[in-house]
């Protein structure tokens, strides 16, 4: 499949990488199952902006976690060929030489085939999800099938209780910064794709930890 | 794979040796193999026994005790902190966890895979050596790379403590008393014991009015120096005390206090502010105490020693020592520790077994307990080096008796001398092949003939006769009277003078061993016989060491100093222009003392023949750097005793 061949196939038609994606989702997780055997993949984009709309993804970063150990070859960088040149495509890739970057279709292919049926896991992973959805659209694919956890979330049910209303709370209170400090989580490689999501995987460690402490021990009770 | 995180580990790991002598290629290929892992408090990482993990470990953050476990009971050997790197034993000996690690608080750990690190261990030397002098010796060898991984090893030992997991930490899981009980010089004994009894307490310290201590008086002391004898209760206790007293600071190492009871067989150490008798008391440390935090130890089977005349004990005893050695050595104790504590043993039952004997002869051979003699050790138990039950070498000097009086007199100590020996025997001791031995009438002679016999290898020397000689230069006394054996060292002395030729047969005798390494840097091994494509260590690698290290020690007319690398430490102090290679030599011989007897227990052999394809590759390289320093000592020797142009 070419570069542009995906404007001229009928809309909605999958790509065999998301019919393999989606056949995946066989059985459930069940509840019971503890913390430490479940899957995740932390992942993290940076974007040209705030739009799903407008904006678009320059680079992706994720990590794989499961019995609370990460391996750096299940690490996962990429950096997207951009529609167009931008400001902030220049900043992110200025360093890259065009043959690093892949092709939109390359990514959502590898992308697909790494998260498989694992739970996703995210700082805002609602944002990045969003993002992805577009980016993948065209070759059929709908949505996540997959579980998803947001650390921001599970921060604040951790540490305030399930019924908390976050608007109530200091801005920036759950921001990855913050609490990256308040999990003596060491801040580098800030704001690339692969640096925040490594961030977001330590502080999910850090989290289930907490979580296993306060009952939270399954994965019924972590994904409600 | 993500080039930012692996970047992110590769930043860490970089600040701690030895990823920090790794090249930024090599280092960015382990960073891609690591695995990270976090635990939560009071996890276990892994347990004693357990098989090794493919992993080795770097502590991210967090902190991690390592445990043992001695009779069920637990035991912190070691805490990790950040940079620390533990779990490496197992991993290159592939052999199940010596220690248990368990969190201490939530922690982050880099695991690092040994697959990709082996292959890193094979093509850095440095990193092999640093792990060969960190881990695998407890002490380094050799050349360029050596001082760099030594240097390294000191850095490393300040950041994290020493994490080589040592059994002896420091001594804060000593229990010793704080409050000691003390009297001044003025009491009489009988007041003396009222407090004791009030106190509850065996011990007491007299101390003057600024409580440095004076003495001390045991429950002992009041049985064998006052009811025994019969004195009166009114006696000052400045009569009845032990004086003076040993004295030590209370934060010495547990090592040196041990050694310290063992050697001057204290029952009671006692701690003052600065370690001199000339400062208050703070603390007193009994040998029970030591016992309760020692377990299965040497204290405990000296005590067993001192406490049996059974030579059938004995030599279960001996055999305990040798599973006692078995497990400092594979823990990497301190060399210097071990040997003294194997010396210690073997001394003890050397002098149980002349004690037994005299019993057994003082009715064949009335009288003859008064002659004065002197039991002496030659060869490695001379040198306080032996620490496998190999070869005996001893013999025995006696005072100068009437000539009449010669012919009995000598026939008693060589009776002596054959039952000694055949005590050792019977305590799992080999006999010397030459006879170098007490049961050798030409070993058995009075004062006047050993000086003979010394200056006779001295003044006209033969290479065969020098050959033999050596190990008589390395005698050391065991039991009876030391005055004769000082009487001989202070003849030598004499003798030895500027006579130049016996120093040049002495080095050409140096020399005489082959060089350990052949022209391609292959070990040579054994061409034929049993011991076919053996490499003897002690032919080859510790022989030329004993034997450089006794002729320059003799050449500065230094006697008195046996232990070889006692003997390189010595030469540091009197050619400080070799300061180097004479550190790299002690250190060699430690590290071929430590590989042979290794060997020795493993095989239940004497530890001589190694096979060079059976080591690892970094026992392999260590053995070789050992090699380097003998090879320029025996230049050296070349050079300033002139041998080539020597033919004797």
């Amino acid at each position: 499949m070419g570069f542009f061949d995906f404007l001229f196939s009928p809309p909605g038609k999958k790509a065999e990488f998301v019919l393999a994606y989606e056949a995946a989702f066989g059985n459930k997780i069940p509840a019971s199952r503890g913390l430490g055997l479940l899957p995740f993949v932390i992942l993290d984009t940076e974007t040209t902006g705030l739009s799903p709309k407008s904006d678009y993804i320059l680079s992706f970063g994720a990590v794989k976690l499961k019995g609370f150990q990460l391996s750096m070859e299940d690490a996962m960088e990429c950096y997207l060929q951009t529609p167009r040149r931008s400001r902030e495509a220049i900043e992110v890739h200025e360093i890259l030489r065009p043959e690093e970057l892949i092709t939109l279709e390359d990514f959502a292919e590898r992308f697909l085939s790494y998260i498989g049926s694992s739970i996703i896991v995210g700082h805002h992973v609602g944002f990045d999800l969003e993002m992805l959805t577009k980016a993948l659209k065209p070759f059929g694919f709908r949505k996540f099938l997959n579980p998803v956890l947001d650390t921001h979330s599970l921060a604040v049910r951790l540490e305030k209780g399930p019924h908390y209303d976050s608007s109530m709370g200091k801005p920036g209170e759950y921001s990855l910064d913050s609490l990256c400090e308040r999990y003596q989580i060491c801040l580098d490689d800030r704001h690339t794709a692969s640096g925040d999501a490594f961030l977001t995987a330590q502080l999910l460690m850090k989290l289930l930890k907490l979580a296993d402490k306060k009952g939270i021990s399954s994965y019924g009770e972590l994904i409600r | 794979m993500s080039n930012v995180i692996v970047n992110r580990v590769k930043e860490f790991l970089k600040r701690f040796p030895p990823f920090s002598f790794l090249t930024e290629e090599a280092l960015a290929e382990v960073s891609q193999g690591v695995v990270i892992r976090y635990f939560g408090k009071d996890e276990l990482l892994f347990s004693k026994g357990d098989p090794a993990q493919p992993y080795f470990f770097i502590l991210k953050e967090g902190s991690i005790s390592l445990i043992d476990y001695v009779d069920q009971e637990e035991k912190v050997v070691e805490v990790c902190d950040e940079g620390d790197v533990f779990g490496v034993l197992a991993l290159l000996g592939k052999r199940p966890y010596r220690l248990t690690a368990k969190t201490l608080e939530d922690s982050l750990l880099y695991a690092i895979p040994v697959a990709v690190f082996e292959k890193i261990l094979n093509e850095n030397n440095r990193v092999a050596l640093y792990f060969a002098a960190g881990f695998a010796s407890g002490q380094v060898v050799v050349r360029t790379d050596l001082s760099q991984s030594q240097k390294a090893r000191t850095e490393f030992s300040e950041l994290s403590k020493d994490n080589g997991l040592l059994i002896f930490t420091g001594q804060s899981d000593l229990n010793f008393s704080k409050d000691v009980l003390t009297c001044g010089p003025e009491l009489t004994i009988q007041q003396a014991a009222r407090k004791m009894a009030d106190a509850g307490v065996g011990s007491i310290v007299i101390a003057n009015e600024s409580k440095h201590p004076l003495g001390i008086i045991t429950d002992k002391d009041l049985r064998n120096r006052l009811i025994a004898t019969g004195k009166s209760y009114d006696t000052p206790v400045t009569e009845l005390m032990t004086s003076p007293v040993l004295t030590k600071k209370q934060d010495a190492l547990f090592s040196e206090l041990y050694l310290t009871m063992i050697k001057f067989r204290l029952h009671h150490l006692i701690f003052t502010e600065d370690g001199s008798d000339k400062s208050p008391v703070v603390g007193i440390l009994s040998d029970h105490d030591i016992l309760l935090s020692q377990g299965n130890s040497p204290a405990v089977l000296i005590h067993a020693l001192m406490n049996t005349w059974e030579i059938a004990e004995m030599g279960k005893l001996r055999d305990r020592a040798e599973k006692l050695l078995f497990y400092y050595l594979e823990n990497e104790v301190s060399m210097d520790f071990v040997a003294n504590i194997i010396t210690e043993i073997n001394d003890i039952i050397i002098q149980r077994i002349i004690q037994l004997t005299q019993r057994k002869l003082s009715d064949e051979y009335p009288g003859m307990d008064q002659v004065k003699f002197c039991f002496l050790s030659l060869g490695s138990e001379g040198r306080e080096e032996q620490l496998l039950r190999t070869d005996l070498d001893n013999a025995i000097v006696f005072e100068d008796v009437p000539q009449e009086k010669l012919a009995h007199t000598q026939a008693y100590f060589l009776r002596l001398g054959e039952e000694v020996v055949e005590g050792l025997l019977n305590c799992g001791f080999h006999a010397c092949p030459a006879e170098m031995m007490a049961n050798n009438i030409q070993w058995c002679q009075p004062l006047t003939q050993w000086k003979k016999y010394f200056s006779d290898w001295i003044l006209t020397p033969s290479q065969k006769a020098v050959l033999h000689a050596t190990i008589f230069f390395d005698f050391r006394p065991i039991y009876g009277t030391k005055a004769l054996a000082e009487e001989m060292s202070q003849h030598i002395y004499q003798e030895i003078g500027d006579k130049k030729i016996f120093l040049n047969f002495l080095a050409k005798n140096a020399l005489l061993n082959p060089p350990p390494l052949g022209f391609f840097r292959n070990f040579i091994v054994e061409k034929s016989g049993e011991q076919k494509d053996k490499f003897d260590i002690k032919l080859r690698a510790m022989m030329p060491l004993t034997d450089i290290a006794r002729l320059l020690v003799l050449s500065h007319r230094v006697i008195g100093v046996n232990n070889t690398y006692k003997r390189f430490e010595k030469l540091i102090e009197l050619e400080p222009n070799h300061t180097e290679l004479m550190q790299e030599a002690g250190k060699a011989y430690e590290i071929l003392m430590r590989m042979r007897a290794i060997e020795g227990l493993k095989n239940n052999s004497s530890g001589r023949y190694i096979s060079p394809d059976a080591l690892g590759k970094l026992q392999r390289q260590l053995l070789k750097n050992t090699f380097s320093p003998i090879d320029e000592l025996q230049k050296v020797i070349r050079v300033r005793f002139q041998t080539d142009f020597f033919t004797g």
